[in-house]
């Protein structure tokens, strides 16, 4: 009896806490996923206008650019919290090797984020600039999902 | 008895031996490129490119080339496929007149394979931008996504037919003192007919 109790005590006064790691959790997924999204769309953006499936137009590659220089600074390795690995939560496609290796994964964000500096300014001036930049930064695109990023 | 002689027979055909040389050596770079090149995979699209030229080109010969390259002679009875299994640890040369039944398998696997690779590398879109299949925004990005994993699946199908196609060339040379690399540079193979 009395064990039951203390156990109904101990879920009771932790059920707040599961339920404040499942919003921590849904919510770094779920921002994360718009992170990842929001560089897709200026990726997506600048690409078209490098092949000339977009018409080229200065300030909206601009824009583009400084969304991508932007989202490069922001830390979004915090949102990558314990117990969000691909096979932990539904709806995760990151690898658990982000967890064994988080320096390498922090790198290569850091990565990310230097071949956007200046990513605004380097693609103004002609639909020639808009090249480059994206393969500077589809690159690093690719290496962290290689690793990091489940296929499916 | 003269009929269980073996006969040295032009065998393999110039195209035929050419496609496989070159297959070999463009599959083989393009799964290396594939796992270990640069970033920007300019290089393993136009080796895919070719590699899809090579594979028409085998489609083509299977249809109107010589006898041993037809799909003709790749299709054998499933009895002949179990009684070629049950001879071929024997230690003795196969002399085997073109794609034996169980070598013919691996032949239509292994072409099988790399159609399914080239046709997903043509509609992949692994999402970073740069490395997209020419073909990706015609099927949807959804399955341009799945296609993406489709073809790292097929990329280990790969590496999986081209060891044990290795392994095989290797038992026929140890195992039943059979070489089968000379006939496929020369043409000219030991045979009988049967
Ligand atoms: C340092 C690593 C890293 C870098 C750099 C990176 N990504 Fe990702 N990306 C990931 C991981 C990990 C996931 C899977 C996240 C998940 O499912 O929780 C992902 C997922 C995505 C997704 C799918 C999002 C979803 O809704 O499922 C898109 C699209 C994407 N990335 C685009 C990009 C683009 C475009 C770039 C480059 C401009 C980029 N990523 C750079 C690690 C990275
Ligand atoms: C037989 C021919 C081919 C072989 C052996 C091959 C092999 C590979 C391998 C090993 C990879 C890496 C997969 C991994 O991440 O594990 C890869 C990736 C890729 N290949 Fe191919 N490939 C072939 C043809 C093609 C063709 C024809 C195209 C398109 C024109 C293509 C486009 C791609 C793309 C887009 C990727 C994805 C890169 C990524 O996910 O980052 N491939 N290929």
């Amino acid at each position: 009896m009395r064990l039951i109790s203390l156990t109904a005590i101990a879920a009771i006064t932790a059920f707040p806490l599961f339920a404040h790691a499942d919003d921590r959790i849904e919510d770094a997924l779920e921002a994360r996923h718009g992170y990842m999204t929001m560089l897709a769309i200026n990726m997506g953006t600048l690409a078209g206008m490098a092949k000339g499936e977009i018409e080229y137009d200065e300030a909206a590659a601009s824009t583009a650019g400084a969304n991508i220089e932007a989202l490069g600074n922001y830390a979004v390795s915090d949102l990558f919290i314990e117990g969000t690995a691909n096979g932990e939560v539904d709806d995760s496609d990151a690898l658990p090797a982000i967890w064994e290796n988080p320096d390498d994964f922090v790198q290569k964000f850091a990565d990310l984020g230097e071949a956007a500096a200046g990513a605004g300014e380097a693609v103004k001036g002609g639909q020639a600039n808009v090249g480059p930049v994206v393969q500077k930064l589809g690159g690093t695109c690719k290496v962290c999902h290689d690793d990091y990023r489940k296929k499916d | 008895m003269a009929e269980d002689q073996a006969r040295r027979v032009r065998i393999w055909d110039p195209a035929l031996r050419a496609f496989h040389w070159l297959l070999a050596l463009l599959v083989v770079a393009n799964w290396l490129l594939g796992k270990f090149g640069p970033n920007i995979m300019t290089l393993h699209f136009w080796l895919g490119y070719s590699i899809v030229a090579l594979l028409a080109f085998r489609l083509i010969w299977g249809i109107i080339g010589p006898e041993s390259a037809r799909f003709s002679s790749l299709f054998h009875h499933p009895r002949s496929v179990t009684g070629y299994l049950r001879d071929m640890v024997k230690r003795e040369p196969s002399h085997w007149p073109g794609h034996n039944p169980l070598g013919a398998l691996a032949v239509i696997a292994m072409l099988l394979v790399l159609i399914w690779q080239v046709g997903t590398g043509l509609i992949a879109d692994p999402e970073d931008f740069v490395n997209v299949g020419p073909l990706a925004n015609k099927v949807g990005s959804d399955i341009a996504t799945k296609a993406d994993a489709w073809h790292a699946l097929g990329a280990d199908l790969i590496l999986i037919f081209v060891l044990m196609h290795i392994a095989a060339i290797l038992f026929y040379r140890i195992w039943k003192n059979e070489d089968l690399i000379r006939p496929m540079l020369t043409g000219w193979k030991w045979v009988r007919r049967r």
